[in-house]
């Protein structure tokens, strides 16, 4: 290990940075944006760094690796590291932190330092938890993401944000503590059993379970996942919560927080529990279907813009979950499409809905209407990404989407057909909100009659439209993607494999893993 | 008694000749700083004492037997060491607290209070020391005995608001009835513990324990009695009904030092008490404990959702906590279950300390600011002490406001702080002894603890500051008292974060 390490030096410099802007912003007044927008462009030019590995197809299975001792009495070392899964993930953390960034440049007033404090942590956080290899670490930066989030919320959010804060905050927490439990029971049998003490990842990998325990064990991470997700019963705290944001917060939250829990499921409940995984496999298939169903026909029926799309992601992310326990390789390449495509889209309609609020004082589709003629561009681009958030080949949310279904399909052909149709509700809600807000004769509040509404600003339109560049990037060259994720989703399936059945009593169903080697990279690239 | 033996009670002799000397020096030097002075030296003293003791210990290995009643181990050691570092942070939060309220040229006698604080201290040492029932008894005795006036001091300072004073008073009556009574069930606790054992010792009693065939019932029901004096000292539900009335009333230092010191050393006890006498194997009393710590969990954080005042809100929140402690002590006689208590225990005095002297500085703060008409003080806004008056706290005064989020978190167990380093040797302790329905019973009340610490955490960042007028200004808090928070919380964090240090320490002495 050298001295320096880039992993830890992104986190620290996301840290560091958010303390460096409060201090300034006290001190001085100004320069808490500046210094986020540094701090935030040197961690992508850290990241940049990998770049290497991107094009040779690497022999280890993990890029880099830190480990340092930190808690020895339990085992626990401080140790991150990054494979492509990772690296996917970490670029859509930063890559968003600066859209969210510079989109909402002017919106702030209210003691920016701090707001600049909390945005930078939660992103330092989130960074922890997408590298954190450690079970004790990964917790520990779990939480950390939450409190400055709830700050976000709780003072910079909409009329009824402190309920919504105390919601978010509640759910997500109450859950990881089931999380922690899990961890710790898993830790104590893999001691019991072994005789070594550690929460390392790598190793617990090869704890043995009882399939009753391993079965428990996979709930309450499960769980945990599934809040964040979020995942239909669960799912409360996030309407609320994205619509009480400010719209930073919200870009934050939907962008990149609810892929945590994707990504913990994907890097923590399937391959430490693959039996009882596949035994799970159909109720949290039926679990994302309804999802699907259910957020698109409650975007269907709201008001609100920002309620509308929140749905709207309740959605998407279930198509994450049926696309992840299809327990094949395309299906959880798409899942993971997805999860970057959704990251795009909805972060460009929150900063959207959050400029319309801004110029118009209103979100309330009762209230708004025509638009096009007076935000040409705003319109536009809102064309754009709602197009892109119902599914247009070209883009990739189709490719996400398309190939989430072709791979559950393989699975199980019900609950695939019954998710399907969910297309066709993100048609309808997406075109609705367009035809009520932007079409037909210009509607604005009463309180906002007297001012004309400004078009999007320049620096407001650059960043909307290198995220649009993004998405269609996504959509005709997925293939970069999918090979940067394939090891470590392939290592995902490997797993399955080596499970050994033996002391098995679940009946799981058949797994068809790595069924489409080739072929999915062909039918990605032809919109 | 030998020299060595001598030697080992060093800490109890530096306190009681403190003691004497405060007494006579009140007599010739009427003076409120010198009074506090002597005090802090006294415990600083004591502490150095608790070193060296700790020092020859680890030499000899074995621990010192001092005449039958004391016997003074590592452990023990380490727990006085705790009590005598909140104790410093009480003298001087209660010179803070003093200070607004006593007026030295009228009648108000501001030295006793260090007077009995050095005598609650005697007495929790002892406690914690003591290795028969007689020892027991009266250390208990002494500490309560000092610690009904300290309840009821606010009468003694003249400048304290009516109002405070009537519920100073009421609070220490309260604690004096209720505490008799369970003192008294106690002691016939110990006498039918004699009866069954013909022993007060405890290495007698373990003895005569281990030679009866089976528990005979007259055994059986002294312990029970016994163990429900401590269940009353450290308000467990069902004997809890005292706690939020005594918390509010009392002034806040000396709630600090209840919660703190005066449960602490109950804990310490109980360890010793069922180490000692291999009660663990008893199923009667361990079911008794889960039961109670169940309903602590559960009880006292349904309750404390209810509560408007910051004080009885952590008076309901420290039954909550106990019973958190008791899941570790519950996985019965190992090495790992007497980590757990300990870090748990020092986790939940940190954090009280910093909880009870950041609600209780601000309270003096808001009070010196309303000089009533005829020199006392009133609160003529609303009472410092309702979450309403912490509207806004984080944008009028940072520092505080963040001191006392810090300490809010930790009782939540949020990470980064101690308190989540606690928590987590709950859920491996509990895990460790499959103790099932107390680990439910710890997430179910964990989760609900959130609401009501958030709840308060997010009233001080109230984006609009609607507190009336005068106190829109920053709170202004004595240099001494601002060292002491965020020392506090420096402490909490860096235990947090590197929860390394004290295991280490937690292991060596």
């Amino acid at each position: 290990m050298t001295p320096f390490s880039t992993l830890p030096a992104i986190i620290a410099i996301l840290f560091c940075g958010g303390i460096l802007a409060w201090l300034s912003e006290r001190y001085f007044n100004r320069g808490s944006r500046q210094i986020s927008l540094i701090s935030l462009s040197v961690a992508a030019a850290l990241l940049a760094t990998y770049w290497p590995h991107l094009t040779d197809s690497p022999t280890g299975v993990w890029w880099d690796s830190v480990q340092i001792n930190w808690i020895p009495r339990f085992g626990i070392s401080f140790s991150l590291a990054i494979d492509g899964l990772g690296f996917l993930m970490l670029a859509l953390t930063v890559l968003m932190g600066l859209f969210g960034l510079v989109v909402t440049w002017r919106d702030i007033r209210f003691r920016r330092g701090f707001f600049y404090f909390n945005y930078l942590w939660t992103l330092a956080g989130v960074v922890g938890v997408f590298t954190a290899i450690d079970l004790f670490l990964f917790f520990f930066f779990w939480e950390v993401m939450l409190l400055p989030m709830l700050f976000l919320i709780a003072v910079w959010g909409y009329e009824e944000r402190i309920p919504a804060a105390i919601k978010f905050f509640i759910f997500t927490q109450a859950s990881s503590l089931l999380m922690l439990l899990a961890i710790v029971t898993l830790v104590y049998l893999h001691y019991s059993a072994s005789g070594i003490l550690t929460f390392n990842y790598r190793e617990l990998l090869n704890a043995q379970l009882t399939p009753g325990n391993a079965y428990w064990l996979m709930l309450g991470f499960f769980i945990a996942f599934a809040v964040k997700l979020p995942a239909l019963p669960l799912h409360t705290w996030l309407p609320d919560a994205h619509t009480q944001a400010p719209t930073a917060g919200s870009i934050l939250l939907a962008a990149i927080l609810l892929k945590t829990g994707a990504y913990g499921l994907l890097r923590f409940t399937l391959p430490l529990f693959p039996e009882a995984s596949a035994a799970f496999a159909p109720v949290a298939m039926s679990i994302g279907a309804a999802s699907i169903i259910y957020g698109a026909l409650l975007a269907f029926a709201q008001q609100d813009m920002k309620r509308l799309v929140a749905y709207s992601s309740v959605s998407h992310m279930g198509f994450v979950l049926l696309g992840l326990y299809a327990m094949n390789t395309v299906a959880a390449q798409g899942a993971v499409m997805q999860m970057i495509a959704h990251g795009f889209s909805t972060a460009a309609l929150f900063s959207l809905v959050g400029a319309i609020q801004k110029r118009l004082n209103s979100r309330d589709m009762a209230q708004l209407g025509g638009l096009w003629s007076s935000l040409p561009k705003l319109s536009a681009t809102a064309l754009f990404f709602a197009v892109a958030s119902l599914g247009m080949p070209g883009l990739g949310n189709f490719i996400a989407e398309f190939l989430v279904l072709l791979g559950s399909f393989d699975s199980n052909h019900w609950i695939t057909a019954i998710a399907a149709t969910g297309l066709i509700g993100a048609a309808l809600y997406a075109l609705l909100m367009m035809q009520r807000v932007f079409f037909g004769g210009l509607r604005t509040p009463e309180d906002a009659q007297t001012r004309s509404p400004t078009d999007l600003k320049a620096r407001e339109f650059l960043a909307l439209i290198s995220l649009a560049a993004g998405l269609l990037l996504l959509g005709l060259r997925p293939q970069v993607v999918f090979d940067i994720a394939q090891p470590a989703i392939a290592r995902t399936g490997t797993l399955h494999k080596k499970a050994p059945t033996a002391t098995s009593q679940i009946s799981s169903p058949k797994l068809r893993l790595s069924a489409w080697p080739d072929t999915d990279h062909r039918r990605g690239n032809s919109p | 008694m030998s020299a060595r033996e001598l030697h080992a009670i060093l800490p109890l002799l530096i306190l009681s000749g403190g003691i004497l000397f405060l007494l006579l020096q009140v007599s010739f030097l009427r003076s409120h700083k010198a009074a506090a002075a002597t005090a802090v030296i006294t415990l600083i003293a004591a502490i150095a004492a608790c070193f060296d003791v700790a020092r020859t210990l680890s030499q000899s290995a074995a621990p010192i037997e001092v005449t039958g009643l004391l016997l003074i181990d590592q452990q023990a050691l380490f727990f006085c060491l705790l009590f005598l570092l909140a104790a410093l942070a009480i003298a001087v939060l209660g010179f803070s607290y003093l200070q607004k309220r006593c007026d030295s040229a009228r009648e108000s006698i501001p030295e006793a209070f260090y007077l009995l604080l050095l005598l609650v201290m005697l007495g929790a040492m002892a406690l914690v020391f003591s290795n028969h029932f007689a020892s027991v008894f009266l250390s208990m005795e002494l500490m309560s005995l000092a610690l009904y006036p300290m309840l009821g001091f606010a009468v003694t300072g003249d400048l304290s608001p009516r109002l405070e004073q009537m519920y100073s008073l009421e609070s220490g009556v309260k604690y004096l009835l209720l505490s008799a009574l369970s003192t008294a069930l106690g002691l016939f606790g110990m006498a039918l513990i004699y009866a069954a054992c013909g022993a007060l010792d405890f290495g007698g009693v373990a003895a005569a324990v281990a030679n009866l065939p089976r528990t005979p019932s007259l055994l059986l029901s002294g312990l029970t009695l016994l163990l429900i004096t401590l269940a009353f000292k450290l308000s467990l539900v069902p004997f809890h009904i005292w706690t939020p009335d005594v918390y509010q009333g009392a002034p806040s230092p000396v709630t600090a030092l209840i919660a703190t010191v005066g449960k602490g050393a109950v804990v310490a006890l109980l360890l010793r008490l069922f180490t000692e006498l291999e009660l663990f194997s008893i199923p009667a009393l361990t079911g008794l404990l889960a039961a109670a710590s169940v309903a602590s969990m559960l009880v006292g954080n349904l309750l404390a959702l209810m509560q408007k005042n910051i004080k009885r809100l952590l008076a309901y929140s420290s039954i909550a906590h106990i019973g958190y402690l008791l899941v570790a002590f519950l996985i019965g006689n190992s090495a790992f279950g007497n980590e757990a208590v300990l870090y748990y225990l020092v986790a939940y005095v940190i954090t009280t300390l910093g909880a009870f002297g950041a609600v209780g500085l601000i309270a003096d703060s808001a009070l010196a600011r309303t000089a009533g008409s005829a020199g006392e003080y009133v609160y003529t806004t609303t009472s410092p002490f309702q979450r309403d008056f912490y509207r806004g706290l984080l944008w009028r005064s940072p520092w505080l406001a963040g001191c006392l989020a810090a300490m809010l978190l930790s009782l939540a167990g949020i990470p980064l702080t101690i308190g989540f380093i606690g928590k987590f040797y709950i859920f491996a302790a509990g895990i460790q002894g499959q103790l099932r329905l107390l680990l439910a019973a710890v997430v179910i009340g964990s989760a609900i603890g959130l609401f009501y610490y958030l709840r308060l955490l997010l009233t001080m960042v109230l984006r609009e500051p609607q507190a009336p007028l005068d106190s829109i200004e920053s709170v202004r808090i004595a240099v001494s008292g601002r060292l002491l928070l965020i020392s506090l919380t420096g402490v909490l964090l860096i235990f947090g974060v590197f929860p390394q240090i004290l295991i280490d320490w937690i292991y060596t002495l």
